[in-house]
């Protein structure tokens, strides 16, 4: 049954009540379990921590979750996909934030959120200059220096301290908006901003795309 | 940050817009995206704000891709069963 409902059965028998209603809860239960536990196994290096029994209860517990998720948005479905493809995606965002935040219980972010000067000058500083020319050499280096100025004197202190996490220290996004007590939106916003200002900054030096990343590409 | 990761964010900066969407309007466009991209349509084409937030948002498109990949193995006929996924489960 759980694969031959159309859209419109699987939403008039979640609306209803009784065994029919029992019946489909049950199925996308099951649908969704399976969609847990789907992202699960193709991310079990967040899980290492983690006996067989316990990642499986996590897969319950998400299923869980999102099962309420779903019944809570079902007057948001369009229609404009197969309701199944629209189930699926709650339970993988579910399964993503679950899995990013076993991978980094008990890890501290004090060290990559305090440290945000230090991090960008220790990159600038770095001596990429293997194999360029000078001019590439001069090139790259002011670039780098323009990055470390619009992220130490443009961006806010939020803004550098996300942007820090994320792109010099691959922190997940939810973990970081976990750890800030913000979602995921306003994580996103405040990266948009900062790549604004970064972008604007570097075309106003006259740096375009391809010759950026030819700089770079060069010596490796 | 390597050199990869550098050059990839290098290209996110230059295809900042300024205006792009959020993570929620992401979340609720991606269904009808994969879905594009399983019929054979061009999705990015048709849809491109969430092509654009896909390629800047590493949450979103990981989200993305799992759902792609289920929904091309429940296409194929190859959905996997509870069983065969706990096995996958070390």
């Amino acid at each position: 049954m759980v694969n031959t409902r159309t859209n419109e059965e699987w939403l008039e028998d979640l609306r209803a009540s009784g065994a029919v209603q029992e019946a489909a809860l049950s199925d996308l239960r099951d649908l969704l379990l399976r969609t847990v536990l789907f992202f699960f196994s193709r991310n079990l290096g967040d899980f290492e921590r983690l006996s067989h029994m316990e990642i499986l209860q996590l897969a319950e517990d998400g299923a869980q979750d999102a099962l309420i998720a779903v019944m809570d948005h079902l007057s948001d479905f369009r229609g404009d996909s197969k309701f199944t493809t629209w189930v699926y995606k709650f339970g993988i965002n579910i399964a993503l934030m679950t899995a990013r935040r076993e991978r980094w219980k008990g890890r501290s972010l004090e060290q990559v959120s305090f440290s945000a000067d230090g991090t960008v000058s220790e990159w600038v500083m770095q001596d990429k200059s293997s194999g360029l020319t000078p001019d590439q050499s001069a090139m790259q280096s002011e670039i780098r220096e323009n990055i470390r100025e619009v992220i130490e004197q443009e961006l806010t202190d939020k803004q550098r301290r996300v942007l820090i996490m994320m792109v010099f220290h691959e922190v997940p996004m939810d973990e970081v908006a976990r750890r800030l007590d913000t979602n995921r939106n306003a994580i996103y916003k405040m990266l948009h901003d900062a790549r604004r200002k970064l972008k604007n900054r570097l075309q106003a030096r006259g740096f375009e795309i391809d010759e950026i990343l030819a700089t770079f590409t060069v010596q490796r | 940050m390597n050199g990869d990761r550098f050059e990839r964010w290098l290209r996110n900066i230059y295809e900042t817009r300024d205006e792009e969407i959020s993570c929620t309007e992401c979340f609720d466009l991606v269904s009808r995206f994969v879905e594009l991209e399983v019929s054979g349509q061009d999705a990015a084409a048709e849809m491109p704000q969430v092509k654009q937030h896909l390629n800047q948002c590493p949450a979103c498109h990981a989200e993305y891709e799992a759902l792609r990949d289920l929904r091309r193995l429940e296409e194929g006929g190859e959905m996997p069963s509870l069983d065969d996924l706990q096995n996958l489960i070390p």
